[in-house]
């Protein structure tokens, strides 16, 4: 089979992963070629919106395992192909060199069994780091019952280590895919957590869970995100709107992927990640799920209307951050100026603040920036579910990054 | 009258003019390059002022080196007013000193921050879009589009990543490139020197060509999302994207039999 055709089928079968970044790391050009950039840099971006930083493609899709939402599962009938690692090796070095691309994402299906992969993708790696001297960025997929040892190699070589633990409970993930293990998934989570440094993973690891495939509601999956935060350590949780490929009596009968729902669950990762929020703040039992009409940070806002306004001048950090349409960024920028000169509207905007959600939220100086005897709960929330757009993700990571290393 | 003072178009020219303003008390209406179209109140105002590289040093001695690279970010934008906002800058410095940066209550000190984090996010877009060719003497070469002036950061940021390959960067609006021999660079006028930049390297077409096939099968179908894309990837830098030749190929057959059948009617 030629390279070309190769490629063609083992990047369409990697691509249903979501991870995109390439952020975290700060490889240097050591006389070899390439470096890392630690905000991420996306080079393109596809007909679906997503960033493409990072060649991402599979080792091989011949697959012994039969999940059931995976198109390179063992009981389709699809074209199978594996590479060698000379081959990842020519793409890899010919497309960061034409600036394509930060680096590789490289995963596999399981073939033969889960350390004969890992040693095909150690392999990989290797070549690449040492005989082609590559510092560009490398995220690799740990295969989930691995031994400890091959973990310990393919970590000391990769930038990410992550795995996917692909559905938010136990029950759908035997139920959808019986060939894996939660607990598999974790120790391999555990292990990079205690053994995370400098040299061994050094940007972290992320995993990847599919939205809609099965029944959990948002609050569940919102939970194992909290819970992987805290006690795995996990840099990113991605969330994939399942696509309908394969049809399966397990599986729903969607034939559009749950884009909105997908979106909610990042916004409000991102409340959990960068404005301390909780879980518990945004979802409950009565209420598991997230308005599709409304962003989570507005809809707790709306839901708190009796600690609104906060004042702008004088109002703490974390308020600040409480408000809708006040990112990490304008609520630093106010911070650091409204020590030195009396806040006005006028020098919020001059600031780069948008005023156009946080305005039903604040006041300044003892002003509101409207007439507020409109404000009330249901013209707040008209004027904001009609703004409400799907943003990416990746976007504010790349900006919330660069804050925080330049600022 | 307005009194408009007149720079040479370089950098330091105009650090030069600035100098000669502070030292002499001399509040300007604006200041301009050679380019500027007087109008009917300009006053316009030439000094002769020696062109001195020595102001580089003095100038970061007084305003330290982040406030230089902010102004050199400022003068290197397309923005209208560059130069008189690096004169108030510049200026209420000796109020604030280092307090200026949080007197983003100041007009001058708001427009530099926001043009010099524009020029960032200008640098940063293309730190991804930068698109290298492999001629046939395996010298890298790529064109760019940018709307500012950035190829001076961009070839920082190449000279790190790329530093044992031989690359030049063309920055097509400007007709200016930048030429690196795997140990500095030096950013030239485009009438300097003459690029075989169709005598590509065997590779390169089957290169280019997988690169092609990969983006289009990344997208994912049933996600679609034009108005995203278009979001990230502002059409105007297209042109220098390789993965859409395609579509630029589209883009100029649709607007030629537009323009044609117009004209027929
Ligand atoms: S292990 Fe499961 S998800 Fe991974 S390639 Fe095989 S079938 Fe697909």
């Amino acid at each position: 089979m030629e390279l070309k055709e190769k490629l063609q089928i083992l990047s369409d079968s990697a691509k249903y992963d979501a991870s995109c970044s390439s952020s975290g790391s700060t490889r240097k050009n050591n006389g070899g070629f390439g470096n890392t950039h630690y905000a991420g840099i996306c080079h393109s971006f596809s007909s679906d919106g997503r960033c493409i930083s990072l060649l991402k493609i599979l080792l091989t899709n011949a697959c012994i395992y039969d999940c059931k939402y995976c198109p390179n599962r063992r009981s389709n009938n699809i074209k199978r192909a594996i590479f060698t690692p000379e081959e990842i090796a020519y793409i890899t070095i010919n497309f960061y060199k034409r600036n394509y691309i930060e680096g590789l994402f490289l995963s596999s299906g399981i073939i033969k069994n889960p350390d004969y992969t890992m040693s095909l993708l150690i392999e990989t790696i290797t070549l690449l780091r040492n005989k082609y001297h590559f510092n560009g960025y490398i995220h690799a997929k740990a295969i989930p019952g691995a031994s400890e040892s091959m973990l310990k190699k393919l970590g000391s070589l990769t930038d990410r280590l992550s795995a996917n633990i692909e559905l938010p409970t136990n029950e759908s993930l035997k139920l959808l895919a019986p060939n894996k293990k939660e607990n598999e998934v974790f120790k391999i989570m555990n292990y990079i957590k205690t053994n995370r440094n400098k040299s061994f993973v050094p940007a972290g690891q992320s995993t990847q869970m599919i939205i809609g495939a099965s029944k959990e509601t948002d609050l569940e999956i919102m939970q194992k995100s909290e819970s992987m935060y805290n006690n795995q350590k996990l840099k990113r949780v991605y969330y994939s709107a399942y696509v309908p490929v394969n049809k399966d009596s397990l599986l729903p009968s969607i034939t559009i992927p749950p884009l909105k729902r997908e979106n909610r669950l990042y916004q409000a990762d991102w409340l959990l990640r960068y404005y301390n929020f909780k879980v518990e703040d945004l979802l409950d039992k009565e209420n598991p799920n997230f308005n599709i009409l409304i962003d989570p940070k507005a809809s707790w806002a709306l839901n708190h209307l009796n600690e609104f306004p906060k004042e702008v001048s004088s109002c703490s950090y974390n308020d600040l951050l409480k408000i809708p349409g006040i990112g990490v960024i304008s609520a630093k920028r106010i911070i650091k100026s409204r020590k030195h000169f009396k806040l006005t509207f006028q020098d919020l905007k001059k600031m780069g603040v948008v005023l156009k959600r946080a305005k039903y939220f604040i006041t300044c100086g003892n002003k509101f920036y409207i007439d507020y005897s409109y404000l009330n709960k249901h013209f707040i929330e008209t004027n904001l579910s009609i703004e409400d757009k799907i943003v990416n993700i990746n976007k504010e990571e790349v900006k919330q990054l660069s804050l925080f290393n330049y600022e | 009258m307005n009194n408009i003072y007149i720079y040479n178009d370089s950098f330091i020219s105009l650090l030069n003019l600035i100098k000669c303003l502070f030292k002499n008390k001399i509040r300007p209406y604006n200041i301009k390059n050679t380019f500027y179209n007087k109008n009917m109140f300009d006053n316009i105002i030439k000094l002769n002022i020696e062109s001195d590289e020595e102001i580089i040093k003095e100038f970061i001695n007084i305003f330290n080196t982040y406030n230089f690279k902010l102004i050199y970010n400022v003068f290197n934008s397309n923005e209208e007013n560059k130069e008189i906002i690096i004169y108030y800058y510049l200026l209420n410095y000796f109020k604030y000193k280092d307090k200026l940066g949080m007197m983003r209550n100041l007009k001058c000190v708001s427009e530099t921050l926001r043009i010099s984090e524009k020029i960032g996010r200008e640098c940063h877009k293309f730190k991804g879009f930068t698109r290298f060719k492999e001629l046939k003497n395996k010298v890298l070469y790529a064109e760019i589009n940018p709307d500012n002036n950035i190829l001076y950061l961009l070839s920082i940021h190449f000279k790190k990543r790329l530093s044992n390959e031989y690359w030049c960067i063309k920055d097509i609006n400007r007709n200016i490139i930048s030429i690196y021999n795997k140990e500095d660079f030096e950013i030239i006028s485009g009438n300097n020197i003459e690029i075989f930049k169709n005598n590509l390297s065997s590779d390169e077409q089957n290169i280019s060509d997988m690169w092609k096939d990969f983006y289009k099968i990344v997208g994912i179908k049933e996600r679609k999302n034009e108005r995203c894309r278009m979001n990230f990837m502002p059409k105007k830098y297209w042109k220098v994207l390789t993965e859409m030749e395609e579509e630029n190929e589209k883009d100029s057959i649709w607007k030629r039999v537009t323009r044609e059948n117009r004209r027929g009617n």
